[in-house]
């Protein structure tokens, strides 16, 4: 029985597979196998081999001299372009330690990251990897030979402490010398404005930024309804709250913020993903892969 | 409202428990993380939800229940002020009059209703007033009313009685008014007209009368200045035999007491009321004084005797009354076998010689000589060994029995050798036991409150002392019933009735050749008691005193009794026997039928020779064995205590009762809807080591 694609991207069902690697060549071939046609196609000039054609290659890749010798559809595969570098950075404050439906969104970006670098390997990138709170706590640098180390890394990191985006993202921007995309995964409990000029430290730094929102359930639809103490996981805060009468004022603060977000990253431009954890990931791997594509040369 | 224990009142500081443990609850509570309280804290109504008591419903519940605890351990009580003096309008008074034969001394009874006149008549218009008389016994004249025209009319229609006295009676009866009146804690007045005897401190002592009562005596008379009386007493009047004509001689005791000196005094005798003897003494000061009339022939049939002496101040006493019949014996029949010895049945006869009121007059037949004309004027035959004769003489027996004659067949060793057993009989005797060897049997099993054995309900040992070396063994019969039994299990007594008459089975020996039962202080009364038992019999004294109960004979099948004061008394007979209570002094005559029948019997009542006694005592004597409050208290306007109020009351009670709604309450708010919910949203544990 043919399983849903969708189902190998079920965060909870991902929860249960410790192995990061793993973890992202699941998520990777389960996505791409719901994909009909090949997304990897080479963007260099140098001829690497032929294959044969399958439904979704790009027609223009048929060599047509090869197809009048033998009447049968043969694909030119070049080699990859292996420029682009990918560094993903990932919030680990202590807000990000928080799940509502069984996965934290710590979790759920570990699980993306993971998962997009190994796409991103198989896309010929170079990966790397920078963790940060207040300021970055671990870095892998880019290369194309780091995606063991990158995962091994994320498996071992922790969200914990109090975080800020502007410092990092700053020393970020001035560890990447050369173009590139970052992918950065956070909570976005910050102004906007704040946020905005993170993104646009990076895009000066000619980096492509696709940030990605990571959201919990119970963030986005505070489902309370019994008075207790909330505390904030990072500053610690208590406050008494009766849900009840907080939710409607609640959520409209929660939903201003997030446009206003991601008005200041489109105006930064950035691309801006909300991914909730409650949802699966193929969204952000469409989303990653499209601003990828458009990042592609063929040579 | 006020506190019996007012120093617990303290423990409301411990209202501020619940305050605090709800300001603390929440830090204390395990907190809800959230990734950021960013969007909260924008919030304008922060301030109003950081405040520490969310939850006022709950905390105003626990320290309500709280307050509710500390009021209950300091015994809340209600009293009015109004209600606990006397001159509040609405008072409720009531006269206990004592209405006993003293009371009838020269003057006292008019002062006495004066008194309770004036008690009655200085009561407000909305005060409420009981009229109780009492004697020995409390009726209630008048109940509570505001009509005190209807009090005084009560008192009007009251007169001293035959009765003695007996404070109790009237306390008990006045506690009872109070509790139905509902009065709550307003007092309740009660004036106690008396002539303050002593003798009527009976009962009284331990009685419990509430706090509210308060108990003020009118006293008639004081031990200061007891009042002289002399009182008359029949102690014998015994039929002898002197000449050709039975006579009676009569003795009697004149008592004087508190007299100063000795006095001369004429005691005179009356016989169906006729003059039958006068004696003039001289009568000591304080002390008895024995007079013997000479015997005088005795009158025929029922006999009224009276002796009088000169009457004082109170006349009540210085008249007594005896009755007795001049021909009143039983007769009966000793049926003894041919060879029977004489000895034999020499006890027997000898033991029912003696005795009077009634007399046994004992006739020893042959069994052949039983029949209907025989039994004419027997009231038992005795079957010494001997079976129940056949035939037409057994018929006759049978009827004679079933018309209320009285059977008694004593079991030997001639009868254990027949085999048979006649019907009328209760039992079958099965063997002659032998029981010389261990040195004879005894009674082991007896029914004591049997009333065949009734004279030895105080010493039932006496029963079980004499030994029977040989007795017949019995079995029931004819629905015969087992009232005694031998130490051997096997039955000695047993008993039926035939129609309205009664048979009775012996096993056990009643001479002295097979035991030595007659020898034993036990025979004499036994035998006598079987004997008026199985006539239906009972001793008739000579007199009876006021405050007793006649038990009316069985020989009246209709009984009326007239009465000393001519009313006419029809009582209803139980299961047992008809009686009728003794109120008056006087002779009571029981009729069959109709009162214009010949009597029956006639029974003369005197009044209780304690009730002659007119030493007093005083008030705080009278009120000292009463319980719950001393006299001093009880006869004051001192206000019932606090701690009975609150008994009383027991308001601590009822808040309890609400505390325990309350904390009903609490439970099932704080455990339902959001406040049972601790953590409707399950938040994931922290990632740890980052699987």
């Amino acid at each position: 029985m043919p399983t849903a694609p969708a189902s190998f991207l079920d965060p909870a069902l991902l929860a249960r597979i410790s192995d990061l690697a793993l973890l992202a060549r699941t998520v990777v071939d389960g996505f791409m196998h719901g994909q009909h046609r090949s997304m990897r196609k080479g963007s260099s000039t140098d001829f690497a081999q032929h294959r044969a054609y399958q439904p979704g290659d790009d027609l223009r890749r048929i060599d047509w001299r090869l197809l009048g010798r033998t009447d049968r559809f043969y694909m030119k595969e070049f080699e990859a372009d292996t420029n682009a570098s990918v560094i993903f950075a990932l919030d680990s404050s202590a807000s990000m330690d928080y799940g509502s439906h069984g996965v934290t969104k710590y979790d759920y970006g570990r699980f993306l990251i993971a998962s997009l670098a190994w796409l991103s390997q198989q896309q010929g990138d170079r990966v790397g990897l920078a963790t940060f709170t207040g300021d970055i706590v671990d870095v892998v640098p880019p290369s194309a030979r780091h995606l063991q180390l990158l995962l091994h890394t994320l498996a071992r990191s922790k969200a914990t402490g109090a975080g800020t985006l502007a410092t990092p993202v700053q020393r970020l921007a001035h560890m990447t010398r050369r173009a590139g995309i970052t992918v950065l995964v956070t909570d976005c409990y910050e102004s906007p404005e704040e946020l905005g000029r993170s993104a646009d430290a990076l895009r000066m730094r000619g980096q492509d930024l696709i940030i990605f929102h990571v959201v919990d359930a119970a963030e986005r639809d505070f489902p309370f309804t019994a008075a207790a103490t909330f505390e904030d996981s990072e500053s610690k805060t208590r406050i008494a709250v009766r849900p009840d009468d907080l939710r409607k004022r609640y959520l409209e603060q929660s939903k201003t913020h997030f446009a206003a977000v991601a008005k200041r990253f489109a105006a930064s431009g950035a691309d801006y993903v909300r991914v909730d954890t409650d949802q699966p990931l193929d969204r952000a791997l469409h989303a990653y892969l499209d601003r990828r594509l458009a990042r592609s040369r063929v040579r | 409202m006020g506190f019996l224990v007012p120093a617990f009142l303290a423990g409301f500081a411990a209202v501020v428990v619940p305050i605090v443990l709800h300001l603390r609850h929440r830090d204390k509570d395990t907190p809800h993380r959230f990734p950021s309280l960013m969007f909260v804290e924008r919030l304008p109504i922060r301030t109003a939800q950081r405040r520490r008591i969310t939850d006022w419903p709950l905390l105003l519940l626990r320290a309500l229940a709280i307050v509710l605890l500390v009021l209950a351990f300091a015994r809340p009580l209600w009293s009015r002020p109004g209600v606990t003096h006397a001159s509040v309008s609405d008072r409720t008074v009531i006269v206990l009059l004592d209405r006993s034969m003293s009371m009838g001394h020269r003057g006292v009874w008019e002062r006495a209703v004066n008194e309770a006149r004036r008690a009655i008549a200085g009561l407000g218009a909305t005060d409420r007033v009981a009229l109780v008389l009492f004697d020995d016994e409390a009726y209630v004249a008048q109940p509570l009313t505001t009509d005190k025209g209807l009090a005084l009319a009560a008192l009007a229609n009251a007169k001293p009685g035959a009765a003695g006295t007996r404070y109790a009676a009237g306390l008990r009866t006045a506690r009872q008014i109070a509790a139905d009146a509902r009065t709550g804690l307003a007092p309740v007045d009660v004036v106690l007209v008396t002539d303050m005897q002593r003798s009527g401190l009976a009962g009284l002592a331990g009685l419990e009368i509430p706090a509210t009562m308060r108990v003020r005596t009118v006293g008639l008379s004081s031990s200061a200045t007891s009042r002289p009386n002399a009182s008359v007493a029949v102690t014998e009047a015994r039929p002898i035999t002197g000449g050709a004509r039975e006579q009676l001689a009569v003795t009697a005791h004149v008592t004087s007491r508190s007299a100063s000196v000795a006095r001369p005094m004429t005691v005179m005798l009356r016989l169906n009321g006729r003059p039958s003897g006068t004696r003039m003494l001289s009568v000591n000061a304080a002390g008895d004084t024995k007079v013997a009339f000479d015997p005088v022939p005795i009158p025929a049939g029922l006999v009224r005797g009276e002796v009088t002496i000169d009457a004082d101040s109170l006349a009540a006493d210085d008249t007594t009354r005896f009755t007795l019949t001049s021909n009143d014996e039983v007769r009966v029949l000793l049926v003894a076998p041919d060879d029977a010895e004489r000895d034999e049945t020499l006890y027997i006869e000898r033991a029912l010689a003696v005795g009077r009121a009634p007399s046994v007059r004992l006739q020893r037949v042959r069994p052949s000589a039983i029949d209907a004309d025989e039994l004419r004027d027997v009231a038992l035959v005795l079957l010494w060994d001997a079976p129940p004769p056949s035939g037409s003489a057994g018929e006759a027996l049978r009827a004679w029995t079933t018309r209320g004659g009285g059977l008694v067949q004593l079991a030997g060793r001639r009868l254990a050798r027949r085999s048979s057993t006649a019907a009328i009989l209760p039992a079958s005797i099965e063997n002659y036991a032998d029981r010389s060897d261990d040195r004879g049997g005894s009674l082991g099993d007896v029914r004591i409150d049997h009333p065949l054995l009734a004279p030895f309900r105080e010493t039932p040992a006496a029963l079980v002392a004499p030994r029977f070396l040989r007795h017949a063994r019995l079995e029931p019969a004819n629905g015969g019933e087992i009232v005694a039994r031998f130490d051997d299990g096997s039955a000695a007594i047993i008993e039926r009735t035939e129609g309205t008459g009664r048979v009775i089975e012996l096993g056990m020996p009643l001479d002295a050749r097979a035991g030595d039962f007659p020898l034993q202080p036990a025979y004499l009364p036994f035998v006598r008691r079987l004997v008026l038992y199985a006539t239906g019999r009972a001793a008739t004294p000579l007199a009876r005193t006021t405050g007793e109960s006649w038990v009316l004979p069985a020989a009246a099948r209709e009984p009326v009794v007239s009465t000393p004061d001519g009313s006419i008394v029809r009582p209803a007979r139980d299961s047992r026997a008809a009686s009728v209570p003794l109120r008056e002094s006087g002779i009571y005559v029981l009729h069959d039928g109709q009162t214009r029948s010949a009597p029956v019997a006639e029974l003369a009542v005197n009044t209780p020779p304690a009730e002659s006694d007119l030493s007093a005592i005083s008030e705080a004597e009278l009120l000292a064995g009463v319980r719950r409050g001393d006299a001093s208290a009880m006869t004051s306007d001192t206000p019932p205590a606090p701690a009975e109020i609150e008994r009383r009351q027991g308001l601590w009670r009822i808040v309890i009762g609400v505390l325990a709604l309350l904390l009903l309450l609490e439970m099932l708010m704080a455990s339902r809807g959001w406040r049972g919910v601790a953590n409707p949203l399950t938040t994931v544990p922290s990632s740890g080591d980052g699987s």
